[in-house]
């Protein structure tokens, strides 16, 4: 699998952490911002998506409720960022706890629909729940200090929030190397086998599900808190939709495939924001209709396809797509095969 | 670490200005103006649920207004190079937010124009005055702006909810129909809607038999409809808060099941000509609502109409006169103050009093930064009265800008 | 309270055409169209335009506009679908959101987001007397029309041999193919009724509802709820549950007002706790 390819090659991590450092001085500060959140959103989701097999079509009621949990913590108690975005986290995993009880046990598509369902009905709760949220005017006003040092500028905000979406990275990417993370590979390429291995499948997705909500809804508690407030769009389908974009775009089950996936998806909005385009759906909904029809496997997907090709090439016998020495199946995930 | 310095460097640069300001000469020197021009910028819905209402046409509204300033001062113009910029934040309020930044810091706005959308308002708002540099809102409607979030970088132009609820309720009220059926979306623009709206029912010595929480978005209210004539007492009249798609659904359906026939008339919250338009004005006749201009209310506003369907080929809505007379006397306080400095330009729009092709008998309130102005009582005609395109309106009563507006709001610490 | 349950069976008259639509395609074809609800708003913007700019009436359009958008399910089976088709369903899934993205957004650039103005048909303007009340004759008419629908739907499920087997196909998938029946021929004409079907919900939606680019987004998401209560493989169940969500719903706004808008997800909630395989469908749906 490419995680240990990564390890084994701290060069391209090096790379990896020098670009988000770099970030801000590259594009326009609140852009970057953007980016990395969403990139983070996008490797959670794939978590479930990619190595869990379930297509979570919901997630937004994790960003997003993660988005106004923070944003009232910041508001009404004054605690410092990390805290407040810590807090909107733990709440999105609450919430995730019953509507992953009733959607886990759902087959795939079932899955989908049910859990952009539960999303709708947290869109509305936020919605009328005016008092609390502010409905459509959106929770305004979100202070962002840490030990009274204002961070209002998205350029400072940007290093203060990264060593907590890197350490948001790093928590996905030991769960998918964890012994818990193989189990999960097991139960999406047959959850029968993994079911008479003795292994509590619906336990396994349940969890899975749970952490994949917390680490969307710490991104999503950032986002708002790097913004300044949380607003309804953060808990609407489009929201789902646009990570199941990212990730698929990226490749699914390749986890740094989101990541890149965010970045396009985020670069190029702004983009036609910025040529002022109206109908950003027909160039992004083409380009995404493109990938699931030719490249399956997304951006990092075929490039990985690509160099492993190569390296064949140079050492026969390795086998092509990643390898099996920590336990992961050698097939690629997510071509063609049951996700 | 480079948009802190950018902003160090306009800062001192308005400080210069600032110093040095002596009132319009015929050289209005470059050092009074920051970068050298100055910058409108039109921030608002161009691909989503207000882009027909504003979006670009308003851009050309904003284009007519530097137009206009050019050719009334010529040589003696303070600001000499004016560039209008225009950005699509597609109802997002996030959008919003970094465009709002980008057009301040990167492209050197000194002022954004409109952002309809309460959310998406409030959080310009909340950049503005980070930054320190002027926003006038004219698309969203909560008094929020100029309420519990105000600021003093923040102008709220052209109507609230307020103004909307509280003109149609007296008015309609006043008139005789004393008995009211409110329905309002469940949603925070409904809520504030429902309760202007009964607060100006009641102070008219009217009643709200009863007022119901519509689901937002909704497309079937039959049950509302079919509740109406059996309330006791029977309303005389349906209050309904609802805009846009859920407005025109609501009318629809009202229609169908012949209300007007049964006694009760309708009165519409918030309602824009382009929803006359949609709905074609026979399913509207009749129905009163209050608007805050009209462009065939006065020949002084038709004049304007005329020369504005010249440039972009429809007749205005109210937020495209809004943007125009927003952006003008932007221009004019910047010519009195003799620089585009924030500071000194909100201190010229304070308490400022004007009229023109879009506000009469107008004040800047120098509390709450709300512009006050007459506004009208207007009811929809039929389509047999309907002389020529996009031509809805009658104009029933002006109200006067000191009662159109709500009095300024304590909570508002500028 | 009599009149507002006929209201409620109204609104109910849409979520059944669109979940019928849905429950056949799932059936056959094994796809979840997310794409159903753009659809419709195609169904509504057909007979828009044909008014608009052909001067095709609303009788016309309630033929024509099914017609074509039928055809064009066709194409795009032929053209899409079937390609993945022999993947994993959510491949489907995920193409037709990508698909539901691109025909919104080319209408609304082409028509903008104002809804647009469509009058009813003339014939159907007054008020049918329908004993205890009157009533709006246009609703009579959706109403009528929509259960005519899934009547002759279900006759035509259970009387004929292309009925008998999309039926089989839909509830027993493998064993179908398995007798050696050829379900392929009738995938590409199945999916294109179903699509005729969300096209005619949407034609009759024109006269008394909003028609806008966005008109059919957020009704998807209630009907996938709608179909979820039923029963995904049941199609009968997505009828039923059509019918019975929009009576719940006319109920709700009357006594609950607050909730009106989450009950349905609450009840989609519960069916899933008391019978995780929706109210009329089979265990295959559990993982």
């Amino acid at each position: 699998m490419i995680l240990s390819r990564l390890a084994r090659r701290p060069l391209l991590l090096a790379a990896g952490l020098v670009l988000a450092l770099a970030l801000p001085w590259m594009i326009y500060p609140p852009v970057a911002l953007d980016m990395a959140c969403w990139a983070l959103f996008a490797a959670a989701l794939d978590l479930l998506l990619g190595f869990t097999g379930l297509l979570s079509f919901g997630h937004a009621a994790f960003w997003g409720g993660s988005a106004y949990a923070a944003a009232l913590i910041a508001v009404h108690s004054g605690l410092p960022f990390p805290v407040a975005a810590l807090g909107g986290a733990v709440f999105a995993a609450v919430l995730a706890l019953p509507i992953g009880y009733l959607s886990v046990r759902l087959r795939g598509i079932y899955f989908a629909m049910v859990t952009l369902a539960f999303a709708q009905m947290v869109y509305f709760v936020v919605n009328q729940w005016r008092d609390l949220t502010g409905g459509e005017n959106g929770l305004q006003g979100v202070p962002r200090e840490l030990f009274g040092l204002d961070l209002s500028d998205s350029f400072v905000f940007y290093y203060a929030a990264l060593p907590l979406l890197l350490a948001g990275f790093v928590a996905v990417w030991r769960v998918v190397r964890s012994p818990f993370g193989r189990v999960l590979v097991s139960i999406r390429d047959n959850p029968a086998r993994a079911q008479a291995l003795g292994y509590p499948v619906e336990r396994y997705k349940l969890l899975a599900f749970v952490l994949s909500a917390a680490l969307s809804g710490l991104a999503g508690g950032l986002f708002a808190l790097g913004h300044g407030f949380a607003s309804l769009e953060s808990v609407y389908w489009t929201t789902s939709g646009q990570a199941v974009m990212m990730v698929v775009l990226g490749g699914i089950g390749t986890l740094w495939g989101g990541v890149i996936g965010a970045g396009l998806v985020v670069e190029l909005n702004d983009y036609l924001v910025t040529v002022g385009f109206d109908g950003i759906g027909i160039v992004t909904g083409t380009i995404f209709v493109i990938i699931v029809l030719v490249f399956r496997r997304g951006i990092w997907g075929t490039a990985r396809d690509l160099l492993a090709a190569r390296t064949g090439r140079r050492r026969p016998g390795e086998p092509g797509s990643g390898d099996t020495q920590d336990g992961a199946p050698a097939r690629t995930p997510g071509v063609g095969t049951p996700v | 670490m480079k948009a802190l310095g950018r902003v160090a460097a306009v800062v001192a640069a308005g400080a210069t200005v600032a110093g040095c300001a002596g009132g319009p000469g015929a050289g209005g020197g470059d050092d009074k103006i920051s970068d050298g021009k100055v910058v409108l910028a039109v921030l608002n819905d161009q691909s989503a649920v207000y882009a027909d209402l504003s979006g670009k046409s308003s851009v050309e509204a904003v284009n007519m207004a530097v137009a206009d300033y050019k050719a009334k001062y010529g040589d003696k113009a303070v600001a000499k190079d004016v560039e209008v910029l225009s950005a699509d934040h597609q109802n997002k309020p996030e959008v919003a937010n970094s465009k709002a930044q980008e057009l301040y810091d990167r492209q050197h706005a000194d002022i954004v124009l409109d952002v309809p959308s309460s959310a998406a308002a409030l959080a310009v708002a909340g950049v503005a005055k980070a930054k320190k540099k002027l926003f006038m809102d004219i698309g969203a409607a909560t008094t929020e702006l100029e309420g519990a979030q105000c600021n003093k970088y923040t102008f709220h132009y052209g109507y609230n909810t307020y103004m909307l609820a509280h003109g149609t309720g007296d008015t309609v009220t006043k008139d005789g129909s004393k008995n009211w059926y409110i329905v309002y979306p469940d949603y925070a623009f409904g809520q504030d809607m429902q309760k202007n709206f009964t607060a100006a029912v009641q102070g008219a010595g009217g009643k709200v038999i009863q007022s119901d929480p519509a689901p937002f978005p909704n497309d079937n209210f039959s049950t509302f409809l079919l509740k109406a004539p059996g309330l006791d007492p029977k309303p005389q009249v349906l209050g309904t808060m609802q805009a846009g798609g859920d407005l025109v659904n609501l009318v629809k359906q009202y229609n169908e099941y012949k209300l007007r026939d049964k006694g009760i008339g309708l009165a519409v919250g918030l309602m824009f000509i382009t929803d006359i338009h949609s709905l074609g004005p026979d399913a509207l006749a009749g129905t009163k609502f209050t608007d805050a201009w009209y462009w065939n209310g006065s020949p002084g506003n038709r004049a304007w109409a005329d020369k504005f369907q010249a440039k972009a080929g429809k007749r205005p809505s109210f937020p495209n006169a809004a943007n125009y007379s927003a952006a003008t006397q932007y221009l004019e306080a910047v010519q009195r103050a003799g620089t585009d400095g924030a500071d000194a330009v909100i201190k010229q729009l304070e308490g400022h009093k004007f009229e023109d092709a879009f506000a009469q008998n107008a004040t800047i309130r120098a509390e709450d930064h709300l512009l006050l102005h007459d506004v009208s009582l207007a009811q929809v005609k039929p389509a047999s009265e309907v002389k020529e395109p996009w031509d809805y309106e009658k104009i029933l009563s002006t109200i006067p800008a000191d009662q159109a507006f709500q009095p300024a709001d304590p909570a508002c610490k500028l | 309270m009599l009149q507002q349950a006929f209201n409620g069976l109204v609104g109910g008259a849409f979520y059944a055409l669109l979940a019928l639509g849905l429950a056949v395609i799932f059936g056959m074809l094994g796809v979840v169209n997310f794409a159903h609800g753009a659809f419709y708003m195609l169904g509504a913007f057909g007979s828009y335009v044909l008014l608009d700019s052909f001067g095709v009436n609303f009788w016309a359009a309630l033929v024509l506009v099914p017609l074509l958008l039928g055809l064009a399910g066709t194409v795009l089976e032929r053209l899409f679908i079937r390609r993945l088709a022999p993947l994993d369903p959510l491949y489907n899934f995920l193409f037709t959101f990508g698909l539901a993205l691109i025909l919104q957004d080319l209408v609304k650039r082409e028509y903008g987001v104002q809804s647009q103005p469509y009058p009813r048909p003339g014939l159907l303007s007054g008020t049918v007397d329908l004993g205890l009340f009157g009533y709006p004759a246009y609703q009579v008419f959706v109403l009528a029309v929509s259960v005519v629908v899934c009547a002759a739907v279900w006759v035509v499920l259970t009387r004929t041999r292309v009925g008998m087997i999309v039926r089989a196909a839909t509830e027993r998938p493998d064993l179908t193919r398995a007798l050696g029946i050829d379900v392929g021929r009738w995938v590409t004409p199945v999916f294109g009724f179903g699509i005729a079907l969300a096209g005619l919900a949407g034609v009759l939606a024109a006269p008394m509802r909003a028609v806008n680019p966005l008109m059919g987004a957020d009704l998807i998401i209630t009907v996938f709820a709608v179909v979820v209560i039923g029963g995904l493989g049941s199609i009968f169940g997505s009828v039923a549950a059509g019918f019975a969500i929009g009576l719940v719903s006319a109920l709700g706004n009357l006594y609950v007002p607050a909730l009106s808008q989450t009950l349905v997800f609450i009840l989609m909630a519960a069916v899933l706790l008391w019978r995780p395989a929706g109210l009329f469908g089979r265990e295959e749906a559990l993982s």
